[in-house]
């Protein structure tokens, strides 16, 4: 590892020094909001969605007219450099952008731990962020009074797998969790056995494994010593993938399976195809919920609309696009109360915020956590599609239980 | 841990090894017979995996089918790449030659990247997670597939180097480069197709990867630094060394992930240091190919 390490920089420093983005023409009423995201390395994928939703929100409000400052309108730009799914590099580049780029506002990077390397250069230039895609509550717990976070916090993440399976099945009794060993999947695992305790279920196995993995056979071996009725997996889209496969290729079956980040995404149905069934993903949005918002589109489906007619490549919108997309609405709706452009009086701004949305409530709490959005829950079906199943009260379809054992599947 | 349990476990080290194995063959072979350390070689089974990916997608091959073809391609592109750039650093200084293949793998894991997204991909087939059962063990059939054709592709490169003319002159010029030159072994030929062997071989490796693990085109990376404390671990000389590095790495990172999993990799990297301190030449490992 050292000499790879070592070598990185050597070779990177040339690389990433030019800007990804031109601005377009800038005038002087322009508000730059800038951000770090992974569009190259390990979340190179998560970091796309992150990027298009933010470029999203800002050509929207654009075409609206801009942000209204008192009686003038700015435009509005995103400024944005790779971070190479680095947590080392998004610092830097967060310090270049305010340095540098002169940005006016902060957006935040992907995933938690690059957003917590981000938070303190937020707090040391004093200007607000406002980010969405790193649900950790740890960065939050550390008193910072510039970043703020849009998402349900990742101790709520798989809380609604656990209650659906127990109003499905009042017989479940144990589960088991696998986590990724960084900081958000850390804490969405043990928000997970915390919640299964609080519910009256026993957690028989809940283990953390390296980040970038290639093997979780070992793990699961002992999963299925103990064949747990839940089983539920906290990492990443490459780790829940791997769970899925390896599960199938040594026969452990659950009645219940949900991961925290992975069934939301395309590309889970596109890599295990209908051994995807069944499969429950938490989920911070979908567009089928039924929120109705001031912001400028209004409800999930209106948004959802939008979102397609200018990136026809996504079939379904991940919901990273969605809460990407709600953090630059905070800033819009912040700046208007605001009526000025002085970052501090911007943050109190944001701070004081009580808006619902598309993307649900938003509202942050003494820490700055938005604690008022509920986590939905997806589950993959049979017949291909993807169905919002909890709560249950916006549910599209009922979901589908238990998950038939891999042996008792009917091959395709 | 109870017996089944570490049945079980011992099996998906087994498993593991021989993939393990396959991957770090090139990489030992480049490394031992024309002294770089091909940092690349990781790109070159990113490479195979997404041959296979596609070739299985957009042509409906099978994935097993698909290995022979992606080695052939490997092996010229590995040839050609050889010939065009890597000889360029050959009697170069050990950082000239990280340089060049940190760089080329940064070339192609982005072309890669460009060309095919940064989108996870598994291929998924009928047989995917299907397996045997031997009483309350499982071995599933795609790994147990990659174990043999990754066992039969080190046992013919090993007759390869052994009993074939080619051969003998890569071995030869890995001894003693001079020697070998006086000898009328063609060095630049025989680096080339050395290399050549090696990417072909980290290609078959790829495919066989695709089948197991979703990758995307940062896949390489963890295996070229895998293939490098196996080398290390095995040490280099002999074909045979790879397969002992990769059985210890493949069961102290087995065996450590089902107790601490956290702590594999530090414990697979552990035992890095530790053989470097008392037996730096790798536990079987010889000054040369021979």
């Amino acid at each position: 590892m050292t000499l790879f390490s070592r070598l990185t920089p050597l070779v990177v420093l040339g690389l990433a020094s030019a800007p990804l983005i031109s601005l377009p023409a800038m005038a002087e009423e322009t508000i730059v909001f800038g951000a770090a995201i992974s569009i190259t390395g390990k979340t190179a994928k998560e970091g796309e969605y992150t990027r298009d939703g933010y470029q999203f929100a800002i050509d929207t409000i654009n075409q609206l007219g801009g942000i209204k400052v008192g009686n003038k309108s700015y435009k509005v730009a995103l400024k944005y450099y790779d971070d190479e799914s680095k947590s080392e590099r998004t610092a830097q580049l967060f310090e270049k952008l305010v340095n540098a780029d002169k940005v006016n506002f902060l957006l935040g990077p992907y995933a938690s731990a690059p957003t917590a390397t981000a938070a303190p250069i937020a707090e040391k230039y004093r200007i607000p962020m406002v980010e969405a895609n790193g649900s950790a509550e740890s960065i939050f717990n550390k008193g910072y009074r510039y970043s703020f976070m849009v998402l349900s916090p990742a101790k709520l993440y798989l809380r609604g797998v656990l209650d659906l399976a127990k109003s499905l099945d009042p017989s479940v009794k144990t589960v088991a969790i696998l986590g990724e060993n960084e900081p958000f999947s850390k804490e969405v695992a043990q928000g997970a056995a915390d919640y299964a305790k609080q519910i009256g279920l026993d957690v028989v196995y809940h283990e953390l494994y390296p980040s970038n993995t290639q093997d979780v056979s070992s793990l699961l071996t002992n999963v299925k010593a103990k064949s747990p009725h839940i089983l539920l997996g906290a990492g990443h889209l490459q780790d829940s993938l791997l769970v899925v496969k390896q599960s199938k290729d040594l026969g452990v079956s659950a009645r219940a399976m949900g991961f925290s980040v992975g069934p939301s995404s395309p590309e889970f149905r596109a890599n295990l195809k209908s051994d995807g069934d069944y499969i429950f993903g938490a989920t911070q949005w979908t567009s089928a919920l039924k929120y109705n918002g001031t912001d400028p589109w209004k409800t999930p489906a209106a948004y959802a609309q939008g979102f397609k007619a200018k990136y026809p490549a996504y079939s379904v919108i991940p919901y990273q696009v969605a809460e990407s997309s709600a953090a630059v609405a905070v800033y819009q709706r912040a700046i208007e109360n605001a009526g000025t452009l002085d970052p501090l009086k911007v943050r109190d701004a944001i701070a004081a915020l009580d808006m619902m949305t598309f993307y649900g409530r938003i509202k942050f709490d003494n820490r700055n956590v938005n604690i008022y959005k509920p986590m939905a829950v997806e589950q993959l079906q049979p017949d291909g599609n993807k169905y919002t199943v909890f709560p249950v009260e916006v549910a599209e379809k009922k979901a589908l239980y238990p998950m038939p054992p891999w042996d008792m599947r009917a091959k395709r | 841990m109870n017996l089944i349990e570490f049945g079980q476990i011992a099996v998906n080290a087994v498993l593991l090894s021989g993939i393990l194995a396959l991957v770090a063959l090139g990489f030992s072979l480049v490394w031992g017979i024309m002294n770089i350390v091909n940092l690349s070689h990781g790109a070159f089974v990113v490479l195979g995996a997404y041959l296979t990916f596609y070739l299985h997608e957009l042509v409906g091959l099978d994935p097993f089918v698909t290995i022979p073809i992606g080695m052939v391609i490997l092996f010229l592109l590995g040839f050609a790449v050889q010939r065009v750039l890597i000889n360029q650093v050959i009697r170069a200084p050990l950082l000239a030659t990280f340089l060049l293949t940190f760089g080329l793998e940064i070339l192609i894991v982005n072309l890669v990247n460009y060309f095919f997204k940064a989108d996870l991909r598994s291929v998924t087939t009928r047989y995917t997670g299907a397996g045997l059962n031997l009483g309350p063990l499982r071995i599933p059939y795609i790994r147990l597939a990659a174990l043999v054709i990754s066992f039969a592709l080190v046992a013919v490169t090993a007759a390869f180097l052994r009993s074939t003319r080619p051969g003998r002159a890569i071995r030869a010029t890995g001894m003693d480069i001079d020697a070998a030159r006086l000898t009328g072994v063609k060095v630049a030929q025989v680096y080339a197709l050395t290399f050549a062997i090696g990417t072909s071989l980290a290609g078959a490796a790829g495919s066989l990867l695709s089948m197991i693990v979703p990758f995307d085109p940062n896949l390489g990376g963890t295996y070229t630094q895998r293939a490098f404390v196996i080398c290390v671990l095995g040490g280099l000389g002999d074909v045979g060394n790879v397969i002992l590095g990769a059985i210890l790495y493949a069961f102290v990172d087995v065996f450590v992930g089902a107790r601490l999993p956290e702590l594999s990799q530090a414990f697979t990297f552990g035992a890095l240091v530790l053989l470097l301190i008392l037996r730096p030449q790798g536990i079987a490992g010889k000054k040369f190919y021979a």
